[in-house]
């Protein structure tokens, strides 16, 4: 291997190494283990640069790992324009959250824990990145479900913390076991899990197009979980239980990007599936409505950011089934960064307002915390997608794509952005603006610099990062191309002129609605209540869950338990009981029935 | 690069220094003789990876085989004497001795002879020295297993054992001598050439060959010769129980490996002995695993278990067949499974023997709460019991799939189907421990202390079943470069017959 190859590795073994040292070694050393969990991500981070830099390795970077006849699983990486922009996208934002989690978890009797735990979600995230086969991706895939777990319910003594965490969990393993059916699926008609092998006997699965639909819907339903899409989603809202770093980190910038990310990695295998792409754009979208109408109505201020992401990636799932790769990844890319921002200007303002998350009990921030202001604005306006700045570009290319495939969809899409102007003038509105409405408000201020500056630098680059000279480089010629091509198809001027009517709209609404309110104006139940699809989902676990677990119950009881585990282990407890009577531990019967044997196996070797 | 033959030679040399600083030294603490024996047999592991390949012989090969095993067998004295270590204080009770260290520095001696014999072992491809070599390590361990002379099971268990093993010894020898009659050869190589070449009658060879697997069977304790093994496990002091455990089973199944091969190729004789192993492949797995389920002692348990293992490890071995390629991944499964094994199995009894000196016991129950006392031992611990149970990521896991894919591709879908039913048995009985360590409460409170060395082998061994379950490719690819078969091109010179020159005049 040529020095370049080692790169990926130093990327995925420098959190590995930390989160062991840490969780073995350094549980009560808060300080050596913050210490070496930034250390370990500042590797990744130059790691992942110099790979940037460096050629593409797509061919043979890997180890074998599981060798079975029919069945080989190379732990192997895969350096392709994709991975690129994920790898800096993670381990930039991660380092920014690293340093930025020194300042706000400093105090906590769990520091260790926390970051080597932090550790272990890089380790899982730049796995599945990095991953060039199903078997791989699945199993890193499953490590972030556990670290996201471990991280959402960091504060475990709080009753909501573990619940949350548990809602996660289990929610994300519905998702999941879909995406190992898809997996087997695809390796029992193409017989290979590696990426490249299935792309090259593409036409081993393309044969069928019944067969390829059903694996990419199973496979798309790993998305679904990971990605928080209806009907999936309501593990993410709760997920804000966890300390805002995470909430950054995770549940807004890398984890849940990971579907999207997937999806786009399989893209080869979608594209020839119509029906499939029709499904995920239409989940797409509804999650991107749904979740921007609830967002309008909430109170919690991580709430709201993470009903917003939700509505996001709802873009980039639905670009995704409009075949257009590029801009999901654009506005993944800007994403990121922006989304980051807002949830660790959300953290700042939470920090400074001793742990106070309702924002009626805000105001007036701007002056007080000035810092926060300015970057948290640069964030609010990427997102909202104000002209000009990186949020605007990104989501614009997804609408141009809608806008060239289905109308009906485009139009669902500008109206996601509409309300995205509107939900997030709102939250501006009454949190910077106004006046003090509690006392913590009264006394808010910016953090120490390590919690302002990776705002700042976030701020930066939310502004700049949706410029085609950023993005180009960073998407790379192929992915690039599909953004470019969109961009210069049909009705684009259209599309941009509807957008920022969008954005004008919104805005103006949500300022003239909410400037100087002190309580909220408007009370829409069906929105505040999320559409009670969390209260149907517990009366439909109450009402079918009880009803089978009843029924499983006897079947348990009488079936299984009965006559399989009691017949069984009896059976062989019983034999295991007999068999003992042999061991009488008198050495002549042992010499005995020792010759008997010899003459038993010469009859049945000789004569039989 | 030095000659193989020194490194056996050099732990001979220090075995009989060992003998020699006891009966001379005055000093009661013998502990340093078996620190020096640790650190000279782990400089001899290093030392093993710079042997000369073209160093064997007609008696003697030198190959990726005999290199694999001999690691095995240094490792596993290396354990066996931190283990000894450990229990000493235990073992000084039951001596009779004026001094409180009298007796203990050949205690710590004759481990180091059993490595010896099976090191040549390991090399041994002509009957003459793998009888010799075989008898060296049992003699040895006839001593050993009745080392407590003031303890009425550890003389039961050696007068069960010297009688048993003299039994099968008669029958080792016995079938060995029907064979050299047939073919006039004891040479492995020669006899394979004799078969070929010459018409031998195939039922009196099938006789001899069944006398051979008797001797056999019995020093890897398959069914029907595995009576002696839940006794004797239990009343041998418990580096011995694991010393037996591991080393006699090692050595028995890498010389079954070498003498079937010869036989493979012999049309009505390959077949049938396969069939006879797959047979006691069965038994042995059925009975090791379904007669552990109502054992309330952990010694005895574990006996249980090792017959258990044993039948998994025969699977393996009847899925040979005589050309290369099937032969290798078969031989590939053993060695792997043996490696595994050794690990997951000595790390269970280093648990065992630190538990019992400060639970003063070693059923089950002792266990309880282990997990409050010391969450290091418990983990060790859980790590064996999910290894021998066979839980993917770890070594017991990996070792089983090989097993069981060797089988596969034998066409032996009855002895997989065996198999997993007796696995599910033994994940009962070994989460048994598990159960008791994690959700019984401690009837003992106090914390548990443990010595460095005992500490480091016990971290080192339950890293080590990690790494062979998460990534056995490096491992698995020097044995199958090394090519696991029984007679090596490069075993040395040419078959020779029985008269023919003998290397240091035999």
């Amino acid at each position: 291997m040529e020095s370049h190859a080692y790169f990926p590795w130093f990327i995925l073994l420098a959190p590995l190494v930390s989160a062991v040292l840490i969780q073995l070694f350094l549980r009560r050393s808060r300080e050596l283990s913050a210490t070496i969990s930034v250390g370990a991500v500042c590797v990744s981070l130059l790691a992942s640069v110099f790979v940037f830099f460096g050629p593409d390795t797509v061919k043979a970077n890997e180890i074998p790992w599981i060798e079975l006849p029919d069945f080989h699983v190379p732990i192997g990486v895969t350096v392709d324009a994709l991975s690129k922009i994920m790898l800096l996208v993670v381990t930039g934002v991660g380092a920014l959250v690293h340093i930025y989690s020194l300042v706000y978890m400093k105090g906590d009797e769990s520091e260790a824990r926390f970051f080597g735990n932090l550790s272990l979600f890089m380790f899982s995230m730049l796995g599945i990145v990095l991953a060039n086969n199903f078997a791989m991706m699945f199993i890193f895939w499953e490590l972030v479900g556990v670290s996201s777990y471990l991280l959402i319910g960091h504060w475990h003594t709080r009753d909501t913390a573990a619940a949350a965490a548990n809602k996660a969990f289990l929610t994300n393993r519905i998702g999941d076991f879909g995406f190992m059916l898809g997996i087997l699926m695809v390796w029992s008609s193409v017989g290979s899990v590696v990426f490249r092998d299935i792309e090259h006997n593409l036409r081993l699965i393309t044969a069928d197009p019944t067969y390829l639909t059903i694996a990419v819907l199973l496979i798309f339903c790993g998305a679904i979980g990971k990605s928080a899409q209806v009907p999936l989603h309501v593990w993410l809202p709760d997920a804000m239980e966890g300390p805002t770093p995470v909430s950054a980190l995770i549940h807004a910038a890398t984890m849940v990007a990971a579907g999207v990310f997937m999806l786009a990695r399989i893209s080869f295998l979608i594209a020839p599936s119509p029906n499939a792409q029709a499904v995920i754009m239409w989940v797409g979208i509804g999650t991107a409505v749904l979740a921007a109408l609830m967002a309008t109505q909430q109170d919690d201020i991580k709430r709201i950011l993470a009903y917003s992401t939700l509505s996001q990636l709802g873009y980039m799932v639905m670009a995704i089934g409009l075949a257009a790769p590029g801009p999901a990844m654009f506005h993944l890319f800007t994403h990121a960064f922006f989304k980051a921002l807002l949830f660790l200007g959300a953290g700042a303002i939470i920090h400074a307002l001793h742990h106070e998350q309702d924002i009626w009990k805000m105001g007036g921030l701007s002056a007080k915390m000035k810092w926060t202001f300015r970057s948290f604005t640069a964030g609010y306006l990427a997102l909202i997608g104000a002209p000009l700045l990186s949020g605007f570009f990104s989501k614009d290319a997804i609408l141009a794509a809608a806008w060239q495939t289905n109308k009906l969809v485009f139009l669902l899409a500008l109206l996601t952005a509409f309300l995205t102007a509107f939900y997030m003038t709102r939250l501006f509105v009454v949190v910077f603006l106004g006046q003090p409405r509690s006392d913590a408000a009264k006394h808010g201020h910016d953090g120490p610099a390590a919690m302002t500056l990776p705002l700042i630098i976030l701020a930066v680059l939310s502004v700049v990062a949706g410029y085609s000279v950023i993005g180009e480089r960073a998407l790379g010629e192929h992915l690039w191309e599909n953004v470019h091509k969109i961009h210069h198809g049909e009705g684009v001027g259209a599309v941009m002129a509807l957008a920022i009517g969008a954005f004008v709209i919104g805005t103006a609404g949500g300022w003239v609605l909410y400037k100087g309110q002190a309580k909220d104006p408007i009370l829409i139940p069906l929105f505040k209540n999320k559409f009670y699809i969390d209260e149907l989902y517990a009366a439909l676990i109450a009402g079918t869950q009880d009803l089978l677990a009843t029924m499983s119950g006897w079947f348990d009881k009488w079936i299984l338990d009965g006559l399989f585990v009691r017949g069984l282990s009896g059976a062989a407890w019983g034999t295991g009981f007999v068999l003992r009577f042999l061991q009488i531990g008198n050495l002549q019967a042992y010499a005995f029935l020792f010759g008997l044997g010899v003459v038993g196996l010469i009859y049945f070797l000789v004569f039989a | 690069m030095i000659p193989s033959l020194s490194l056996e030679i050099t732990v001979l040399l220090l075995g009989i220094l060992m003998l020699l600083v006891e009966s001379f030294s005055r000093s009661d603490d013998k502990r340093g003789l078996a620190k020096m024996a640790i650190g000279i047999l782990s400089a001899l592991v290093g030392f093993s990876f710079f042997v000369d390949p073209a160093s064997g012989n007609a008696f003697y090969a030198v190959d990726a085989t005999a290199h694999f095993f001999k690691v095995l067998a240094l490792l596993t004295t290396i354990v066996v004497l931190i283990m000894s270590l450990e229990y000493s204080s235990v073992l000084a009770k039951y001596l009779p001795g004026v001094t409180p260290g009298a007796g203990l520095g050949e205690f710590y001696s004759l481990p180091v002879f059993t490595c010896a014999g099976l090191m040549f072992m390991a090399s041994a491809v002509d009957f003459l020295l793998i009888f010799v070599s075989l008898e060296l390590v049992t003699i040895s361990f006839y001593i050993l297993v009745a080392y407590m002379r003031r303890h009425t099971a550890s003389l039961e268990a050696g007068v069960k054992y010297l009688i048993l093993g003299a039994l099968s010894t008669g029958f080792l020898v016995y079938g060995i001598t029907w064979i050299f009659g047939l073919t006039g050869e004891t040479n492995l190589a020669a006899i394979q050439h004799a078969l070929a070449t010459k018409a031998v009658a195939t039922t009196p060879l099938l006789f001899g060959l069944m006398l051979l697997l008797t001797g056999l069977g019995f020093k890897v304790a398959a069914v029907p010769f595995q009576l002696w093994v839940p006794d004797v496990y239990q009343g041998a002091p418990t580096p011995i129980t694991a010393f037996l455990s591991v080393g006699s089973k090692a050595a028995g199944f890498v010389v079954l490996l070498r003498v079937l091969q010869p036989f493979l190729g012999v049309p009505g004789v390959g077949v049938k002995v396969l069939a006879v192993l797959a047979l006691m492949a069965a038994l042995t797995m059925l009975y090791g695993n379904l007669a552990a389920l109502p054992q309330d002692n952990f010694k005895r348990l574990l006996a249980y278990s090792s017959i258990g293992h044993a039948g998994y490890l025969l699977v393996a071995v009847a899925s040979v067949s005589d050309t290369k390629a099937t032969f290798g991944s078969a031989g590939v499964a053993v060695a792997f499974y043996l490696a595994g094994y050794l690990l997951m199995t000595l790390l269970s009894f280093l648990v065992l023997i630190v538990v019992a000196r400060h639970s003063r016991g070693d059923d089950i129950l002792h266990f309880n709460g282990l997990a409050k006392r010391s969450p290091f031992l418990a983990f060790a611990m859980l790590t064996a019991m999910l290894s021998l149970a066979g839980v993917p990521f770890t070594a017991g896991f990996y070792g089983k799939l090989l097993v069981f894919a060797a089988a596969v591709q034998a066409g032996k879908f009855w002895l997989v189907g065996i198999g997993i039913l007796t696995v599910a048995a033994g994940f009962y009985y070994y989460l048994r421990i598990v159960a008791a360590m994690y959700w019984q409460e401690p009837g003992d409170t106090t914390p548990i202390t443990i010595a460095p060395l005992t500490r480091t082998a016990i971290g080192a061994l339950t890293l080590a079943v990690f790494v062979f379950g998460i990534c056995p490719q490096p491992i698995l690819r020097q044995l199958k470069d090394g090519g696991v078969s029984a007679v090596q091109e490069n075993a040395g010179k040419p078959p020779q017959s029985a008269d023919g020159l003998r290397p240091w005049g035999v």
